[in-house]
């Protein structure tokens, strides 16, 4: 790739992830949400990986971080299902906004995500699937990006 | 009232994804501390742009992608000084 493109490219990423984040923090109330922030901040690492190289890449996603957050995003969200399940008896529910006056008002409060809006758990599972598709997609690209052809074999 | 939620897990966000951004010594793109403060000024004139995304009305600016911007270049320094 060329110069320019090399100078733009990762400045232009760190603004893409940002979007990505304002994405899944804007998931409960506003269009878009986890899958579509995280594909947001998984096609910023994808715009080095092709302008750079993967090897050459300034976003360097090892196989640790990206298996920690993979387990991370699947065990938070099923353990945010089955805190409903275990404070009110059904899986995912709203432990955070308590439609339906089932819990005591501590348990509501641990799970009430900080703002105006009463989305209760919703936030917390956006971000869980955020930091999953995030680096879900970019394994996926990273995988490809490492195949040889026959021709360079 | 201030919406935490966005200010808070904006930068934990930031901060996961800052933390993958290691000092690779073969890349062809070697910024200065002067390069990321231009990038934070842009990143302040992005989330003025947005204005108080989604719907909140406490700041003028999108909170969620200033501090999101903010963990990114934290979690960079972290791993650059480690």
């Amino acid at each position: 790739m060329g110069p320019i493109l090399k100078i733009f490219a990762f400045p232009a990423a760190i603004i893409l992830i940002c979007l990505g984040i304002l994405t899944i923090l804007g998931g409960h109330i506003t269009p878009g949400g986890g899958f579509q922030g995280g594909a947001m901040i998984a096609s910023a690492a994808i715009l080095c990986i092709i302008v750079y190289g993967i090897e050459k890449s300034p976003i360097q996603l090892s196989h640790n971080f990206i298996s920690i957050i993979e387990s991370l995003g699947a065990l938070g969200y099923v353990l945010i299902g089955i805190a409903g399940l275990f404070f009110a008896g059904f899986f995912l529910y709203n432990t955070g906004a308590d439609f339906y006056n089932l819990l005591p008002q501590v348990i509501v409060n641990i799970f009430h995500y900080p703002d105006v809006t009463n989305a209760g758990i919703v936030p917390y599972l956006n971000i869980f699937v955020g930091l999953k598709v995030f680096v879900g997609l970019s394994a996926v690209v990273i995988a490809f990006s490492q195949f040889k052809s026959k021709e360079m074999e | 009232m201030i919406n935490f939620g966005p200010i808070f897990f904006g930068f934990i966000i930031g901060l996961l994804v800052g933390l993958s951004m290691k000092n690779n010594p073969k890349t062809e793109i070697s910024l200065t501390s002067g390069s990321f403060v231009v990038i934070t000024i842009v990143a302040i004139v992005c989330a003025w742009q947005l204005g108080p995304f989604p719907y909140y009305t406490d700041f003028p600016i999108a909170t969620g992608f200033l501090f999101g911007a903010i963990g990114l270049i934290f979690g960079k320094l972290l791993v650059s000084k480690a």
